[in-house]
Formats: C-alpha cells, sequence, structure tokens
C-alpha cells in the first residue's frame, strides 16, 4: 500500500471526473470517516481509513486487495478505470444512458451501445464525455464514453454508435483474472 | 557403278579418318552428366600401359569421353537459332569444397523488425528537387551539407520558444544526436551479431570512456572480491568509498503516517485544479449547445403559438444575434468549465 | 396406514422450501430400468390386475362385516371404545396392495420353510381373514408363477418397514399390544391362554392362525405397526365373529388339510422353481460373490441382507456371524454405488443401516440450485420479482434464512444474467449459509474469514455486516482468491482485506479478531454428489492429511481471536467443514477443546442432527452434542458440519505429559543424568526457577565435567534468541545475494580484472581519452524520437 504521488493522483482524478465530475469531493471529503487512495501492486484502492490501517499489517506479497479496486496504472503509467469503481461512479454519475432491455445483453457481452438499444439519455450530454450506463430499472451496467452528443443522438442511425463501451459488468465473467 | 564405289570408298576413308563411336567396356562407365563427368572403373592394361603410355592413356580418355558424349546425345534437345542444345539434369556427384559455406549475415535489429512487419526497402533517387534553391540536390554527401549550410542562412524561432535560443547551436546539437545514435546502434548490432555482452554498467567497451563510466568501473571492480573488497589493498591516493556500489537501491515504503487532512488537502487542491481547467477551443461542443438550444427555443416557440393560437409571433433576437455572433462566441462558450456548463443556459447568458 | 408411512423420515416441512425437500428420483442405469419393464409387461400383470379387483370385492365385503361388528360391539360392549378407534385407523390401510390370493398355499409352504417371515404370513393372514367367505373356491386356482411375483412384492414391503423403523415405536407399538391383549382376555380366556404360551415360546405350530401371527407381531421389532394393525383387526374379529364365523372356521379348517396334502408336491415344486430368487435369503458361497450378473440382482441382495441385519436373530443363517453379512453388504453397498471400501466402511461406521442407505441414494441426487440474496443492493423478494421475470422458477429456501432461494428450474443461466453480473445474488449452496448464521456477525466488528475462496460465505458475513467493520478474507491458494476479489467487488463489498497467507500463520500478522470463520478444507464427503470422485480416491492418508491441516488451522484460528474477556461481544470460532467423517470435525473440535481455553456454544441453528459426542473409540467431550450436522437425506442440503467455539483466555493449557515431551524434543542430546535431573525439575513451572537455583544448577554442571558443560553449550548456540537468529540468517541471505552479484559483476568487467591498470588509466585519463560526451545524448534522442 502506497500513497499515490501527486502526477498518480492527478491522473487518476482526471480519469474520475470524466465521468462523475465535482462530485469526486464527495470522495474524499465523505462525513462518515476518513476515506483515502492507495496503490498496491499498480492498482488503486479506495478505502477508509481503519481498513487502511488494518490492511497494512499486511506485507506487500500477502495483500491481495483492499476496500474497492477503482483501477489500475498501466504499464505506460495511464490511469485505466476497472469496472469494480462502478459501484462509486454510479450514484455520483453526471451523465447518464439508460438501456432497453433488448440492448442489455449485448452492452453485457461487451458490445458498444447502439442508438437502437439506447432508451434514454441525460440532456446536454456532450460528445466524448464519461458516461454511467443504466438498465432501464436504474441498474448500473457499465460506463464508456459517448460517441455522439445528445442533439446528435435524436438525428443519428438506428445502427449508429451512441457510446463505446469501456467497462461493463459483464467484465466479471470474462476477465476475472485480470480483475486484480 | 563407279561412281557409287567411289563415293563408297571415299566415305570408307572418311570413316578410317574417325574412329567409331561405338565403344566396348567391360564394366560400365559411371557418368553424372550434370558435372559433365565419367568415372571409368575399369582396370588399366598395365603391359600397354608400360610400353607406350602417352598413346593409351589418349585413347583411354577419348573412348571414354566418346561414352559421355553418346550419353549426351541421348538427351532431348532442341534447336535454338541453329544450335542443338540440351540441358543437363542436375549432377549427381557432390564436389568437394575448400571452405565452409558463408553463413548469412546476422540481420540487424532494423532488418528483423522490417521483415517481421514485411517492410520494403524503396529504391530513392539519389538526388532530391529543392524548391528554394531550384536545384537537384543529393540525398547526403558533401554537396548536401553545404547546399543544407547555404539553405538555412536563417531560422525561424518556434512561436513558444525562447527567443535567445541559439536555433542553429540547437539544430548543430540534433545533428550530432542523430549521427552518435546511428553510430551507437551500428555498435549495438556489431555486438548482437558477435553476440557480445554490453553491460548496461559499469565499463562497457567504449573505445573512449568517459571519466565517469570509468569510476564506476573502478568502484565496482574494487568491491567484485568474494569479501566484497572488504580486504583489497588500498591504492595510493584511492579515495574511500562511502556508499556500497553494487547493492540494490532500497526502495522506502512510504506508508508512514502522512496526516490523512494533509492528504486530503492536497488532493482537494489536485481536484480544483482538475475542475478549475480551462478546456480548449471546443468548437463542435459549442456548436453543439447553439444547435441544442435553438432547436429548444424552436420547440418552445411552437408550443406557445400552439397555445396563443393566432397571436403575433414574437421575434426573439437571440437566435439571429447568436448566428451572427458565431466564430467569435463559440470559444468563449467552449471556456466554460465542465461543472458550470451543465445546462444550456449558462451559457447563453454569458453570449449575451 | 397413514401412520404407517412417515416413520422414520424426517418430515417434510410445511411452507416455503417444502419444495426444496422433495428429491427426485435416484437415476439408476438404464439397463435396470429396462429389466423391470420388462417384467410388468408380462403376463402377469393382467393377472395382478385380476387380483386387485377381487382385492376390492373382498373389501367391500370387509366393510360391511366390519359395519356389522360395530354396532355388535357397540350394543354388547362398553369398554371396547379403544378399538374401535383403531379400526378407523386400519381403514385406509387395507388399501395397500396385499396379495390376496396365494395365501392357503403360501402359508403351507412357509410353514414348511424354516426360514418364514412373519410379514407374509401377516398378511397372508389378513387377506385370510378378508377373503374368508369369498375365496375357498379361487384358493386352488393359484399358480406357482404368481407366487413368486408377489413373494418379491412382500420382500420389497419388509425393506420398507425395516427403514422406518424407530426405537419411539417400538414403544408405543407395545404397549398397543398390550391393550389388545386385554381385550382379548377379556372376551375369551381359552385362547388367551395359549396366545401367551406362544409369546414365550417363540412359534406355535398347531394353533388358530391368527393368533399366531398375532404371536409373531409382536415377537418381531420390526414389524410391529402391521402387527399391531393386523393384531388389532383380528380383535375386531375375533369380538364379532366369535359367534357367527364358527362355520368359516371349520371350513377354513378343511381347507387347511387340503392344503397339507398339497404341500408336499407344492414344496418340491417349489423348490425347483425358486433356484434363483430365494424367498429367505440365503448368503452366498465363496464363488457366488463374485459372479453377480447385474445390478439389479446386487440391489436386490443388498436389501435381502439389510433385511437379515434388522432381525438377525431370526433371519440368519446360523453358522454365519454379523460380520460376514456386513462383509458382503459392505462389497455389495461398494459396487452399486460406486465407493471404495475404505469409504463405506466409514459411512457405515457413521450410519445405522437404514439411515445409510438413504444417505448413499440421496448423494446420488444432486443438489438443488440454490442462490443468495445480497442485501447490500437488493431485497429477495425484489430479486425473486426480477428473476421470475426472466423466467426462473424459484422459492425460498426455508423459514431459517431470510436470503436463500432455491431454483426448480431456469430458462436463463444463472450465473450470466445482468442480476448476477450487477451482484444482486451469488450462487451459494444452501449449506454455506449454515455457518455464517452461526458467526452471528455484528456491525462494527473485526472479523476473519480464514478460508474464504471463492467468497460465498465470507461475502454473506460482509452483507449481514452491512459494510461496517472490517472483513479479512484469506485463502491460501492464490488463484482461488482472484474468485474472492471478484466475488466481492460484483456484490459491492467495501469494507474487506483480502489476503493471501496460510492460515496456519495468520496469528502471525494479525490477532484479536471478534469472529472468525474456518471454513476448513476437508475431505468433502459431504458434497459426493458434487464430486463423485471422492466416493473413490479418498483414504486414510488424505483423512490424515486434512485432519492434520485442520487441527493446525483450528488452532491459528483461536490464536488470532480475541478472547472473550477482552472483547465485548466476541472471541467466537465457528468451525465447518462438508465433510461428514467425525474424524474432521468432532474430533478436530475436540482437539481445539484440549489444546486452547476455549468452549463450546449452542450453533444458534435449530435444525440438524446434534453432533457426535461419542464415536467408536472415540470418547470425545460432552459438549460437542451441541455442534450440529446436516446431512444430504435429511436437509436436502449437503453434508455439513458446524461447531461454534467461544474463546475465553488466551491461556494453553498444557497436558504435562506434552510438556515433558516437547522438553525433550529440546534436549535431545541431554544426557541420561541430565534428563532425569530435568525430569524431576519438570514438575514446577519453568518460570518459577529462581535466578539462585539456575547458579546452582550451573555450577554443579561445571563441576561435573568438561562434556557435560559442553553439550549444553552447543545447545545454547543452536537456540540463539529469535531475534538473533533471524539476523544472522538475513546476513547469510544477504552473502549469499552478494556472492551472485558479484560473480555476474565478474563476467560483465572483464575490462575491470586489473584494478591497479584500471587505477592507472584513471589517472592519466586527460592525457589518454577524449570523452564520449554523447552517450547519454543517445537516451533521449531515442525518447524525443519516439514522442515524435
Amino acid at each position: 500500500m502506497k500513497i499515490l504521488s501527486d502526477e498518480r493522483t492527478k491522473s487518476v482524478f482526471e480519469k474520475l471526473a470524466k465521468f462523475i465530475g465535482g462530485n469526486i469531493k464527495l470522495l474524499i471529503d465523505r462525513p462518515d470517516g476518513k476515506y483515502c487512495f492507495r496503490e498496491h501492486k499498480d492498482r488503486v484502492y479506495y478505502m477508509s481509513q481503519a481498513i487502511l490501517d488494518l490492511a497494512l499489517s499486511c506485507n506487500k506479497e500477502q495483500l491481495i486487495c483492499a476496500g474497492t479496486c477503482f483501477g489500475k496504472f498501466t504499464k505506460t503509467n495511464k490511469f485505466r478505470l476497472h469496472i469494480t469503481a462502478l459501484n462509486y461512479l454510479a450514484p455520483y454519475a453526471q451523465y447518464k444512458i439508460w438501456l432497453k432491455p433488448s440492448a442489455e445483453q449485448q452492452f453485457l457481452y461487451g458490445h458498444h451501445v447502439l442508438k437502437s438499444g439506447m432508451g434514454r439519455i441525460t440532456e446536454n450530454t456532450p460528445k466524448n464525455q464519461g458516461v454511467v450506463i443504466f438498465s432501464m430499472n436504474d441498474m448500473p451496467l457499465g460506463f464508456g464514453t459517448s460517441a455522439k452528443a445528445t442533439a446528435d443522438c435524436k438525428h443519428a442511425d438506428p445502427i449508429a454508435i451512441v457510446c463505446f463501451n469501456q467497462g461493463d459488468i459483464g467484465e466479471y465473467i470474462r476477465n476475472e483474472d485480470t480483475l486484480i | 557403278m563407279d561412281i557409287l564405289e567411289d563415293i563408297l570408298q571415299k566415305e570408307a576413308k572418311k570413316s578410317e579418318k574417325y574412329k567409331t563411336t561405338d565403344v566396348e567396356k567391360n564394366v560400365e562407365l559411371e557418368l553424372d552428366l550434370g558435372n559433365l563427368l565419367a568415372l571409368d572403373t575399369n582396370d588399366l592394361n598395365l603391359q600397354e600401359l608400360k610400353s607406350h603410355k602417352e598413346k593409351y592413356l589418349l585413347n583411354l580418355a577419348r573412348d571414354n569421353t566418346q561414352l559421355l558424349l553418346n550419353k549426351l546425345w541421348d538427351l532431348p534437345s532442341e534447336r535454338r537459332e541453329d544450335i542443338v542444345v540440351a540441358k543437363l539434369p542436375a549432377g549427381t556427384l557432390r564436389l568437394p569444397r575448400e571452405k565452409p559455406c558463408p553463413k548469412p549475415k546476422p540481420l540487424t535489429k532494423w532488418q528483423e523488425y522490417a521483415l517481421e512487419k514485411g517492410i520494403k526497402k524503396k529504391k530513392k533517387t539519389n538526388a532530391v528537387w529543392d524548391d528554394i534553391v531550384q536545384k537537384w540536390i543529393p540525398r547526403f554527401g558533401y554537396k548536401k551539407a553545404e547546399l543544407e549550410r547555404q539553405k538555412d542562412w536563417v531560422l525561424e524561432v518556434p512561436g513558444n520558444a525562447d527567443p535567445m535560443e541559439d536555433q542553429f547551436a540547437k539544430k548543430a546539437e540534433k545533428k550530432k544526436e542523430k549521427v552518435s545514435k546511428n553510430e551507437f546502434q551500428r555498435l549495438r548490432n556489431i555486438a548482437k551479431a558477435k553476440k557480445i555482452k554490453v553491460p548496461k554498467e559499469g565499463l562497457p567497451s567504449v573505445a573512449n570512456p568517459s571519466s565517469d563510466l570509468l569510476n564506476t568501473a573502478a568502484k565496482v571492480a574494487r568491491v567484485s572480491t568474494a569479501s566484497l573488497g572488504k580486504f583489497q589493498p588500498k591504492l595510493p591516493k584511492e579515495k574511500t568509498l562511502k556508499e556500497n556500489v553494487i547493492a540494490p537501491k532500497r526502495v522506502k515504503r512510504d506508508h508512514s503516517k502522512i496526516s490523512s487532512i494533509d492528504e486530503k488537502s492536497s488532493h482537494l487542491k489536485i481536484i480544483d485544479s482538475i475542475l478549475g481547467k480551462k478546456p480548449k477551443l471546443d468548437i463542435e461542443k459549442a456548436v453543439n449547445r447553439q444547435v441544442f438550444q435553438e432547436q429548444h427555443e424552436r420547440s418552445e416557440e411552437k408550443k406557445t403559438q400552439k397555445s396563443k393560437g393566432g397571436k403575433k409571433r414574437r421575434k426573439t433576437s437571440i437566435p439571429s444575434k447568436a448566428r451572427k455572433g458565431g466564430k467569435i462566441s463559440k470559444p468563449r462558450v467552449g471556456k466554460v468549465n465542465t461543472k458550470k456548463g451543465k445546462g444550456g443556459v449558462g451559457g447563453g447568458r454569458k453570449r449575451r | 396406514m397413514g401412520r404407517k408411512a412417515k416413520f422414520g423420515e424426517e418430515k417434510q416441512k410445511k411452507g416455503p422450501g417444502r419444495k426444496a425437500k422433495k428429491q427426485g428420483d435416484p437415476s439408476f442405469p438404464k439397463h435396470l430400468k429396462e429389466n423391470v419393464e420388462k417384467k410388468l409387461k408380462s403376463s402377469r400383470q393382467r393377472k395382478r390386475a385380476r387380483i386387485a379387483t377381487q382385492k376390492l370385492e373382498a373389501k367391500a365385503l370387509l366393510k360391511e362385516m366390519k359395519k356389522a361388528a360395530i354396532i355388535e360391539e357397540k350394543k354388547i360392549k362398553s369398554a371396547g371404545k379403544e378399538n374401535e378407534g383403531i379400526i378407523k385407523k386400519q381403514v385406509p390401510r387395507k388399501k395397500a396392495p396385499v396379495p390376496v390370493l396365494k395365501e392357503p398355499e403360501d402359508s403351507e409352504g412357509e410353514g414348511t420353510t424354516e426360514y418364514s417371515d412373519s410379514d407374509e404370513e401377516l398378511q397372508q393372514s389378513k387377506a385370510k381373514k378378508l377373503t374368508k367367505t369369498a375365496k375357498k373356491s379361487q384358493a386352488s386356482k393359484k399358480n406357482l408363477f404368481d407366487e413368486d411375483q408377489s413373494e418379491e412384492d412382500d420382500d420389497n414391503d419388509e425393506y420398507e418397514d425395516n427403514d422406518l423403523d424407530i426405537p419411539d415405536d417400538d414403544s408405543e407399538s407395545e404397549e398397543l399390544g398390550d391393550e389388545e391383549i386385554e381385550d382379548e382376555e377379556g372376551d375369551e380366556g381359552s385362547d388367551m391362554g395359549e396366545e401367551e404360551d406362544e409369546v414365550e415360546g417363540d412359534e406355535g405350530s398347531d394353533v388358530g392362525e391368527e393368533e399366531d401371527e398375532d404371536s409373531n407381531a409382536e415377537d418381531s421389532g420390526d414389524e410391529e405397526e402391521d402387527g399391531d394393525s393386523d393384531g388389532a383387526q383380528d380383535d375386531d374379529y375375533g369380538d364379532s365373529d366369535d359367534s357367527d364365523m364358527l362355520p368359516i372356521e371349520k371350513a377354513n379348517k378343511k381347507l387347511k388339510k387340503k392344503m397339507e396334502k398339497e404341500k408336499a408336491d407344492a414344496a418340491a415344486e417349489e423348490l425347483e422353481m425358486n433356484v434363483t430368487t430365494h424367498d429367505v435369503f440365503q448368503f452366498p458361497e465363496g464363488e457366488e460373490v463374485e459372479k453377480m450378473e447385474g445390478l439389479q440382482d446386487v440391489q436386490q441382495r443388498m436389501k435381502d441382507v439389510i433385511m437379515v441385519l434388522s432381525d438377525f436373530k431370526r433371519l440368519r443363517e446360523p453358522n454365519r456371524s454379523r460380520k460376514e453379512y456386513l462383509e458382503l453388504l459392505l462389497k455389495d453397498l461398494c459396487l452399486y454405488y460406486s465407493y471404495n471400501e475404505f469409504l463405506m466402511e466409514k459411512l457405515m461406521e457413521i450410519f445405522p443401516l437404514s439411515e445409510l442407505m438413504e444417505f448413499l441414494e440421496a448423494s446420488e441426487v444432486t443438489r438443488p440450485v440454490t442462490l443468495r440474496a445480497n442485501s447490500l443492493k437488493t431485497r429477495r423478494r425484489d430479486l425473486a420479482q426480477a428473476l421470475i421475470s426472466r423466467g426462473v422458477n424459484l422459492d425460498p429456501i426455508g423459514k431459517w434464512t431470510k436470503v436463500g432461494l432455491v431454483v426448480f428450474n431456469s430458462q436463463v443461466p444463472l450465473g450470466a444474467t445482468p442480476e448476477y453480473l450487477a451482484g444482486h445474488y451469488i450462487l451459494q449452496g444452501a449449506s454455506s449459509l449454515l455457518p455464517v448464521m452461526a458467526l452471528a456477525p455484528q456491525e462494527n466488528e473485526r472479523i476473519l474469514d480464514m478460508c474464504s475462496a471463492p467468497g460465498g460465505k465470507a461475502s454473506h458475513i460482509a452483507a449481514i455486516m452491512k459494510n461496517t467493520g472490517v472483513l479479512f478474507a484469506n485463502d491460501a491458494n492464490k488463484d482461488r482468491i482472484k474468485a474472492v476479489v471478484g466475488n466481492f467487488h460484483r456484490l459491492g463489498i467495501v469494507n474487506s482485506v483480502i489476503t493471501n497467507v496460510d492460515g496456519r500463520k495468520y496469528s502471525t500478522i494479525m490477532k484479536g479478531f471478534d469472529r472468525i470463520l474456518l471454513d476448513a478444507p476437508c475431505t468433502g464427503t459431504g458434497v459426493l454428489s458434487k464430486d463423485p470422485s471422492v466416493k473413490t480416491n479418498k483414504d486414510q492418508a488424505d483423512i490424515d492429511k486434512c485432519v492434520n491441516l485442520q487441527r493446525e488451522l483450528i488452532l491459528s484460528a483461536i490464536d488470532c481471536l480475541s478472547s472473550a474477556d477482552k472483547s465485548k461481544s466476541g472471541g467466537y470460532l465457528v468451525y465447518s467443514t462438508c465433510s461428514i467423517l467425525p474424524e474432521e470435525n468432532e474430533c478436530v473440535v475436540d482437539f481445539a477443546l484440549k489444546h486452547r481455553d476455549v468452549r463450546l456454544v449452542p450453533t444458534g441453528l435449530d435444525f440438524g442432527v446434534d453432533g457426535f459426542a461419542n464415536f467408536r473409540q472415540h470418547r470425545l467431550h460432552p459438549s460437542l452434542k451441541l455442534s450440529k450436522r446436516f446431512y444430504p437425506h435429511t436437509q436436502n442440503m449437503d453434508g455439513f458440519f458446524v461447531a461454534k467455539l467461544q474463546k475465553l483466555s488466551n491461556k494453553i493449557p498444557q497436558s504435562r505429559k506434552e510438556r515433558r515431551i516437547e522438553e525433550a524434543m529440546e534436549n535431545p542430546e541431554g544426557s541420561d543424568k541430565e534428563d532425569s535431573e530435568e525430569s524431576q525439575e519438570d514438575e514446577k513451572p519453568v518460570p518459577k526457577k529462581s535466578g539462585n537455583k539456575r547458579k546452582m544448577e550451573e555450577i554443579t554442571k561445571v563441576i561435573k565435567g568438561d562434556k557435560s558443560q559442553k553439550k549444553p553449550k552447543l545447545d545454547s548456540d543452536q537456540q540463539l534468541p529469535k531475534g538473533q537468529k533471524r539476523h544472522v540468517q538475513n546476513v547469510a541471505k544477504n552473502r549469499r545475494n552478494l556472492f551472485k552479484m558479484v560473480k555476474n559483476r565478474r563476467n560483465l568487467f572483464k575490462v575491470a580484472k586489473n584494478r591497479r591498470n584500471l587505477f592507472k588509466i584513471l589517472k592519466n585519463r586527460k592525457n589518454l581519452f577524449r570523452v564520449a560526451k554523447n552517450r547519454k545524448n543517445l537516451f533521449k534522442v531515442a525518447k524525443n524520437r519516439r514522442k515524435l
């Protein structure tokens, strides 16, 4: 468990800000205790101070994971969000896309969201904005980047991609091994 | 009939002149047509050999050659420009060789890469047309260097660069680096071909090692004993070593208790800097916002029209203004940060 | 009868979860089924149908008679009320298929053969009464062919009866029997006297058949129910018929005589016809054991043997011991269910025979798929609705859990629905809910799951804790721990620390847990239906290995626990395995009880079977009854064991014997003399030794001589203080590493061989060398290039 360097903290927050914007502050400044980000084997974990204190007693090899894994740093030092961060992204998401039930399965297989599968979208979603994807009954399914702005969506082709898949809960099955 | 006999006699004489093409041998020759080789395994007639050696050998050679030629005539032949041509089969006898076959040259790193990627070398012209000097300039060589010097009598200072920087020196440096890099790669390729291990630290096999290099090499050499240099006598004027040269550097685990308040505040600072960042000119975004707003207003208008029926159409000045303002106003709109720009209204207000 | 039907079984609970307890039919090999069908299609079936209709007629007749009897009784008797009740109860039993027509011949056959089974006789007698009037003529019609079939049926019936017997019933039935006898006494004194004689003399010959049967029923412990009912009926008849039916009886006696005549030839015939199917089991000879034709034969023999064992005194062959029967049964069971003999022996030790069969059958059937709703993300009702809308047919598991659901069938793969991926539920066996319920985690506690993979139980704990406190999930297997990570994140658990440590060494990392769940790795004998390979590939060595590991784990777990005097709510350890072998369960817990200051507490699970306090040669702690066992055949969940321990203090009780052994281990080189001295001193606890005394000892040792002095010194060298030892080890390790490095260096820097020369070069470098400046720059260029 290491403290993130400033550089890395910045890249983590930049990525998070794409999805939840100013709500990141809510993650750091929580009323229910101190919470912090830590790095362990190039992966970034988010946990409460109490858990961290206890986790520190394990050495590097023994500790596998503590709290919630947000993502990892790639070999080229870029931060990549994991689907495991969805628990925190979903409630704070600024821009959302709701999927029709028929398109859920497609998305969970890792496909992008097509216009035909989109049920609703937040007004004013700009292009290339991080969006969290929900099913129609408000179950978070994943996240991605919008490929079209809301306005463009209205006129888009039914088979045009509306949102690029960056992570979906199907990954829990598809690549369980790479999650840690 | 005389004529006939005459002819026959002439023919006979002629044939006497030439020996027969038929040759009898006890053991068949081993013929290798590909190499035009005939091997005679018959015993030599020793008596003949002793009595008239030359003549005997000559005859023998002729006979064997005849056999070889007979075989050659059996090969399928064709006529090309009045010449009879036959194709020899592949030779069966392996001719010995003085030296081993040369091995293929080891590929350089680039060649390997090119091979893997299927990159093929393109033939380039020797000279390139230069628009500025209106001349054909060779790609390399002294002529090119000279022309370059002439051409670059003045250099542009790039937009964000330090005006006091010497661009010429910079260029020269670049060039030098390029050359040395090339040299380095060449050497590396040679080392690779000869399977020499180039050490990453210490004293690499450089022609002219630097002082730094030599210093570290000396330090390493000093501790490179079983006792880690403990019992190594000190050389005159040698300095004592402070740190252990070869021990791996220990990375400190920094989960030391940084107070969480500090951490939080520093994090918040970072977040503020991220959120407060001005995005680049995003024309598309501004256009999107504009389009959306126009649509919105139009729909509003329609609604009011429907509800108010034949009332007088109010002409809103905003859309026309926006249309006019177009490019000037857009950048400003784009600058509004994401958080503030949640609704289109904020942007609109600013424009007004 | 209604009473008879469900005696031995665990009654199915009413309400939700009832379906879950139902088991599908065990699957048998195909060829067996075919055989059965073939038989059914034979002409016998038709005959049976005919018999059935006749039976119905007889029943109608009987009813009339009964009515008459009851009326009469009411008139005559005031005290006959009890009997009436019994009659009413018995009416439905008549519906059971009874080979009505065969009895006259049969009875005689049995009269001759030694090993007659009482059940048959009973049925015959019953039938006789039913048909006393109706079927004298039909009696002769019967052929032997028919008999065979009916006898087989009888055997089956008996088998079931055997299964169902339970000691409680015994007493009950005996009471009933007594009552009946009293009644009879009141009515007819003469008969009664005879009957009592029979009771003592086991089997009478000359008496009327009714009485004969009654006596049998009372004799044999297994068939009490049948016996009772029949007896009761008989009584009714006796009451009512005494005067009316005498002529019929006479006729009956006539018939009997006839039968006796026929008996001789009939018996001869039977001997010929029944070569293959003995109506009573005969012990196979050496070769016969080996050459069994099909599994069906094996099954038949198993049933026979079990029947014999259930009433061993009566049905045994005189020269065969119980052991022989058991061995035969063991072999057959192994063959039929494809177990290895070792495991089957173990199972036979655990279960009584009837239960064993149930267990084996249940182990062949796969358990229903169950899932646990994740209370962190959803409620069970919502989840059930969502899944039902996806075409999944499910129900709550039972009243005992609020989060379990059992799936009957599903049109979609349950492991890939969006709800699953969103972490609304996890697929988990019903049995794995139990240890967590026993653990009863509270909010804001520090809890450890020592062997957590794949994380089902651990996530359940976290869900109960509502993501508060800290949950440590540990597993020694690095590959399996990935599943834990995946599941935890999927289920939205944020209060967890996942570690990969050998559980035996966990106390070196952290102590002071409020609760610990130890779901120890085991042989998996409770989950045979999941992993049938266990049936064949486990032996004593495997079990010993497991037991050793489990012992170490449980001690380590207790060490990690905070004791009850320090922790407010905690200090609890739940030990569970999916094995049913007592070696891995009760014995391990018993071991922990001996070696640590812990006590067993009730698990808080109100169903399941109590643990064994005694098992074979083991005499375990009596409180082990507080642990719970779960079997596939009783609860329709995997075989499971749960025990809950509470840690009282950090003390480690040590028996004197062990201490001595340990000390002996510490000083293996000490001379005999020293040993004797030390053993004397051993009596006193070590820390009490005062400084003076120790000095004295040392002095005496010095005086004794060099040899004795040297050896302890060596010892002390070996036993360095822990800190120093580690230091020495580290130093040694570093050395080794350094040597390695040095070696590498040497290879690399051949140039640097001659240090002196090198130094000279260094000195003269200004004159000698121009510096090659650009080397460092090269890398920069390379970097720039890449960027470009």
